[in-house]
């Protein structure tokens, strides 16, 4: 598919369409600016690639001149990319104006190749962007005749015989391979075709016969997909565009049964689910749901995506409606449920579902379990891991313990709180401690626990000793409280800070 | 009648695990049971699952005990607990650290920490966790007083729990005046401990006022709890000794 203006087109389906205006943009090159683009009425007019931007004011005053804006043309060519999508998965760029569609195996779900060809040129026109396309057995065949020839749809074996006609330049060759054939007298396909190949191979370099060889299907291409393949896939079509939001869930709850379906005869689950919403005019949106536990039941899923569509429903916009959803599998695993009988609910799945809707309501990090990390640390102790993503068979290390109270506080602060004590020097316990601007007395406390820093970790020697206290105070709340940096030893004044809370 | 159709559905399931020979442990059966017998009396048993229960620190420096006594009272549910709280309240009063929960007696292993921005979200989470059958409890901390779990909030959190079965335990960050639908109301202070042999650090003493209470009176006692065997005792002065008087200046007892 080759999108002839893009860059004209980027900036006219913004106008009005009966805007004529010959417009041109151009890009500076060595130090002038030239012609890159333009659109059908500058052709018109006589105008050509290259020509420099004086001469062209020069000629035709009153054409609307624009800069080159290689970002957004990119952008826009990704953005169609998208569109195409939902006529099969294998899509890929073709910059700078062209796409590359593998439809092979999915021509009869739209009533045929030339049909599909015709509905992607009216569908793109009705988006302001002109296209032509070409469909053929090969790669370089049908970049060929999208952008030299004049049939759009070549048939199996008449790939040779509709190429022939062809200027060399129709094989993707660099401007100097084409400089040099033109040289040497070779202008067309046909020239080249029945000539002997080493000699070619030695003037012109291996790179030409691999493209006329790719053209001709002698060598095989295949394109490289812009994203990654779903495992499995359930879309469905609507001639009559939907909106609601309860139309849309009730739809991805239809796909969820189909996609349950065949995940079931294939024994797997879904880790990674997408649904994608393609706008009638072109704009798609993807929603992506992740799982802790392979899951493939429908209502599952569905309240899944009620829970994603909740919190970012508000960004999809579905303007004049969406005319194709599609829900897909992107990573699945193998998954074998266990039969429940009939004395309880299974809790564990049950467990894993909330587990699965919290997170994708909230973001997978704010729903962390504890899992004990191997340094002495406090902060660093435990780490919270995402609830989705551990593995339920860690156990937390127990702690030794001397004392019939605790040795570790219930509740641990991120950021210790800086606190004003009143202790012995040089390493006393503390006497009495103000903490938020509220004065606690010591009844009891034990310690010093003495822990230092990773000294391994620390360049600068910034890390500086901690001696925890458990303390007790008057009315029986207990924290515990560290001394960071011994005494004249590694500070002159010891700083004191509030790390957590006991019971 | 929503107490009713639950109850059926378990009578039901209950009936056919005797038959099958399995183990029931439906919780939707068991009463919480603090093991001391005066609250027990009062409480008609324990702690009734599928009801909402409320905990506030009786003043601001006790929000350590409250949430001890929340933490001790999951650990005796068993199995799952979801902590839900909201960011400013683990500015506040930090987070549930694992190395410090697994010996009080609720290993790390079987709480989830969910960590939200809004306290509309943390009673969002626990109304749909309240409705899963797995966690056997669920703890709402909210910062401040947080009226906004008033009283058609906590009617919902009612309701869902009576649909899931499990024990839903309401922290607030200070005690509230506002009226809710919870089964019983409980003020937590901390209570100073009673010293071991060598003057350390004692068990961990909460002073337990029930200041509200559907199923009978009120009162106020003072426990211990034992994280070693995981009870709560009754907290007795030992009989060889007096009341405990404490000087003002204690002199300090430093051990380690």
């Amino acid at each position: 598919m080759w999108l002839r203006r893009l860059s004209t087109d980027r900036i006219e389906r913004r106008l009005p369409a009966s805007d004529e205006t010959p417009r041109i943009i151009v890009r500076p090159v060595k130090s002038a600016l030239r012609i890159c683009a333009f659109n059908d009425a500058a052709a018109a007019l006589g105008l050509k690639l290259g020509m420099p931007l004086a001469d062209a004011l020069a000629m035709y005053p009153s054409i609307a001149v624009h800069e080159a804006d290689h970002q957004a043309d990119s952008a826009l060519l990704e953005a169609v990319a998208d569109w195409c999508d939902h006529y099969t998965p294998l899509v890929g760029l073709d910059r700078p104006d062209g796409l590359i569609l593998d439809i092979s195996g999915c021509a009869h779900l739209f009533g045929g190749e030339t049909v599909l060809a015709r509905d992607i040129v009216v569908r793109l026109a009705r988006q302001g962007l002109q296209a032509q396309v070409a469909i053929a057995g090969t790669v370089g065949c049908a970049w060929a005749m999208a952008r030299y020839g004049t049939a759009s749809l070549v048939p199996e074996n008449a790939l040779g015989e509709v190429l022939l006609p062809l200027p060399l330049t129709a094989l993707r060759l660099d401007d100097e391979t084409v400089a040099a054939l033109a040289q040497a007298g070779l202008r067309q396909i046909a020239d080249v075709v029945n000539r002997p190949r080493a000699p070619l191979a030695a003037r012109f370099g291996e790179g030409f016969l691999r493209r006329l060889d790719q053209a001709l299907g002698r060598e095989n291409e295949s394109i490289r997909p812009r994203l990654p393949l779903p495992s499995y896939m359930a879309e469905r079509r609507f001639t009559d565009p939907i909106a609601l939001e309860s139309d849309v869930l009730g739809a991805l709850g239809q796909l969820a049964r189909e996609l349950g379906h065949v995940l079931e005869r294939r024994g797997e689950g879904a880790r990674l689910l997408q649904a994608v919403l393609f706008r009638a005019d072109g704009k798609v949106y993807r929603l992506e749901a992740r799982t802790g536990q392979p899951l493939r039941d429908p209502e599952r899923i569905q309240r899944l995506f009620i829970e994603r569509l909740a919190v970012i429903g508000d960004e999809c916009d579905p303007g004049f409606g969406y005319d194709v959803i599609r829900l897909s599998a992107l990573v699945s695993e193998p998954f074998e449920p266990t039969q429940s009988g009939l004395v309880g609910p299974d809790t564990q799945a049950e467990l894993a579902h909330l587990v699965d809707r919290l997170s994708a309501r909230f973001g997978s990090r704010r729903l962390t379990r504890l899992v004990p990390q191997d340094t002495h640390i406090p902060d660093y102790a435990v780490a919270a891991i995402p609830a989705q993503a551990a593995r339920q068979d860690a156990a937390v290390a127990p702690v030794e313990q001397e004392s019939r109270a605790l040795a570790r506080p219930l509740r641990l602060f991120e950021r210790p709180e800086p606190i004003e004590v009143v202790a012995e020097v040089p390493d006393g316990p503390p006497i009495r401690f103000r903490w938020r601007h509220v004065l606690h007395d010591v009844a009891v406390a034990e310690g010093p626990e003495r822990i230092a820093m990773e000294w391994w970790h620390d360049d600068q020697g910034h890390a500086l000793t901690r001696d925890y206290f458990r303390v007790e105070s008057k009315e029986g709340a207990r924290m515990w409280l560290y001394r960071e940096g011994l005494f004249e030893r590694e500070t002159v004044k010891p700083r004191w800070f509030l790390h957590g809370l006991f019971a | 009648m929503f107490a009713g159709m639950p109850a059926t559905l378990c009578r039901l399931r209950d009936a056919v695990a005797r038959i099958e020979g399995h183990e029931t442990n439906l919780i939707a059966a068991r009463m919480l049971s603090l093991g001391v017998r005066p609250i027990d009396n009062v409480l008609q048993g324990g702690l009734t699952p599928a009801s909402l229960h409320e905990v506030a620190p009786a003043g601001p420096r006790d929000i350590g005990a409250a949430i001890g006594f929340i933490v001790a009272l999951a650990s005796l549910a068993g199995r799952q607990t979801l902590w839900i709280q909201t960011d400013f309240a683990a500015r506040e009063a930090g987070t549930i650290y694992g190395a410090g929960c697994d010996p009080f007696g609720l290993p790390a292993r079987e709480l989830l920490i969910f960590k939200v921005a809004r306290p509309l979200d943390v009673l969002w989470a626990m109304e749909e966790a309240l409705k899963c059958r797995a966690l056997s409890s669920v703890v709402a901390e909210l910062p401040d007083d947080a009226s906004i779990a008033d009283l058609n909030a906590t009617r919902r959190l009612t309701l869902a729990a009576r649909a899931g079965g499990g024990f839903s335990f309401l922290l607030r960050h200070r005690s509230s005046l506002l009226t809710s639908s919870a089964e019983t109301r409980w003020h937590v202070a901390a209570a100073a401990s009673r010293p071991d042999r060598f003057g350390g650090l004692g068990r961990t003493a909460f002073v337990l006022s029930l200041t509200k209470n559907r199923r009978g009176p009120i009162g106020q006692w003072t426990i211990i709890w034992n994280h070693h065997e995981r009870v709560f005792s009754a907290f007795s002065l030992g009989v060889a000794q007096a009341a405990f008087d404490r000087p003002d200046r204690t002199p300090l007892a430093c051990v380690g």
